[in-house]
């Protein structure tokens, strides 16, 4: 099998806006899943509302588009019902952070068994480019017209500091290294929280300087940081860039976990 | 095989142009009947998934196939007989 044998052909070209940074991480999230060798009866996604979460209803599998911000306590719901069953989330950084943050921070501490991919846009894509939690500090929305003066949140060092077993971050200009940390994920026991972060040409890219879809990618190219890079410079007490993204994996332990199958 | 790109899936985003190490991938220049400008492919039978995969048996590379968004990139096995072209860069 390949990632092309869990689309669902017949619903392709999917709605996404051309150069829409999703399909990307669709393309990571279903070539790590074809690694595990996982049966298409025994997975199921889960996602809540907006452009990300779309995205469960491209792929061959069972899934569940369900409320906007309520995706994880669905997974829980059906993780808890039936350990046997595989559950991959999708969702965007305003489903899970904002409207949802309170299941994002409890689903971390329970540590469930999930594996959950963060399509991080840092907007809200599908109404229209309203301010997310993760708007960066000056970033231009429809509701920070002026430049967001809001502090952004890390959703990696949220996810670790709630409880999670696995943490990582890439952008959808790592493909390689996303399919990897996917990968990781669907292996871990417990929660798994992967960060993608995406380009959103239409609400995010064209108001903040990313003219066309090639300069937010080149941005990630150049603007990614790896963690131990990160550590180091701190150990050396040398200065990080304000705008670095630090990618990588924060955390990878065996806490205590939830409906992991016995 | 041959690389291909699929005229009904692909959206014109060009972020293939920027991965493939051969630039294989040339940004378009005239609309398809769908009004979508499709990149053009320059030699495509340097791409090495095209020289190598049946000999490894896995995809090689890649990369363009993985950040398209719109699973627009494959490749096709050619039909017997046809005749092939290879080309090889260092
Ligand atoms: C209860 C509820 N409140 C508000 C909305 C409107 N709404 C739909 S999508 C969305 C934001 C989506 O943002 P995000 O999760 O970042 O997804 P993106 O579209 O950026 O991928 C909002 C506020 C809704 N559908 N339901
Ligand atoms: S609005 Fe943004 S996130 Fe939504 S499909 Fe378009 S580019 Fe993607
Ligand atoms: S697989 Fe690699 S070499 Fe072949 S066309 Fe794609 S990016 Fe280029
Ligand atoms: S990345 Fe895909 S959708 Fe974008 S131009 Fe290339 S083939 Fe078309
Ligand atoms: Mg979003």
């Amino acid at each position: 099998m390949t990632y092309a044998d869990w689309l669902r052909e017949d619903r392709l070209p999917h709605i996404y806006c051309a150069g829409c940074g999703n399909g990307t991480v669709i393309n990571c999230t279903l070539n790590a899943l074809d690694r595990m060798g996982w049966k298409k009866e025994e997975t199921i996604f889960v996602s809540g509302i907006g452009c990300s979460s779309r995205a469960p209803g491209y792929i061959v599998t069972d899934s569940l588009h369900t409320t906007h911000g309520r995706a994880l306590a669905f997974a829980t719901g059906i993780k808890m019902a039936n350990p046997a069953l595989h559950v991959v989330v999708f969702t965007g950084d305003g489903d899970l952070a904002a409207i949802g943050g309170n299941h994002f921070i409890h689903a971390c501490r329970r540590n469930i068994d999930l594996t959950v991919v963060c399509m991080n846009n840092q907007i809200y894509g599908m109404t229209g480019g309203q301010g997310s939690p993760t708007t960066p500090r000056g970033a231009l929305s429809t509701t920070t017209p002026y430049g967001s003066q809001e502090p952004a949140f890390d959703l990696c060092e949220l996810a670790s500091a709630a409880g999670a077993n696995f943490v990582s971050r890439w952008t959808s200009y790592h493909v390689k290294e996303l399919t990897r940390a996917v990968h990781t994920g669907f292996e871990t026991p417990g929660f798994s929280f992967i960060e993608a972060l995406v380009q959103c040409p239409t609400n995010y890219g064209r108001r903040n300087k990313f003219r066309n879809v090639m300069d937010q990618i080149e941005y990630f190219k150049t603007h990614g940081i790896l963690l131990q890079k990160v550590k180091r410079l701190r150990e050396e007490g040398k200065p990080i860039p304000d705008d670095a993204i630090v990618l990588g994996d924060f955390v990878q332990r065996n806490r205590a976990a939830m409906g992991v199958r016995r | 095989m041959r690389l291909v790109i699929d005229e009904r899936r692909c959206k014109g985003c060009n972020l293939c142009t920027m991965v493939c190490p051969y630039r294989i991938f040339k940004p378009g220049t005239k609309p398809n009947a769908r009004g979508i400008v499709v990149p053009e492919l320059d030699r495509p039978e340097r791409c090495a998934n095209c020289r190598l995969q049946a000999l490894y048996g896995r995809t090689l590379c890649g990369m363009c196939q993985m950040i398209c968004p719109d699973q627009a990139i494959r490749w096709e096995e050619e039909k017997p007989g046809e005749a092939t072209k290879v080309a090889i860069e260092f």
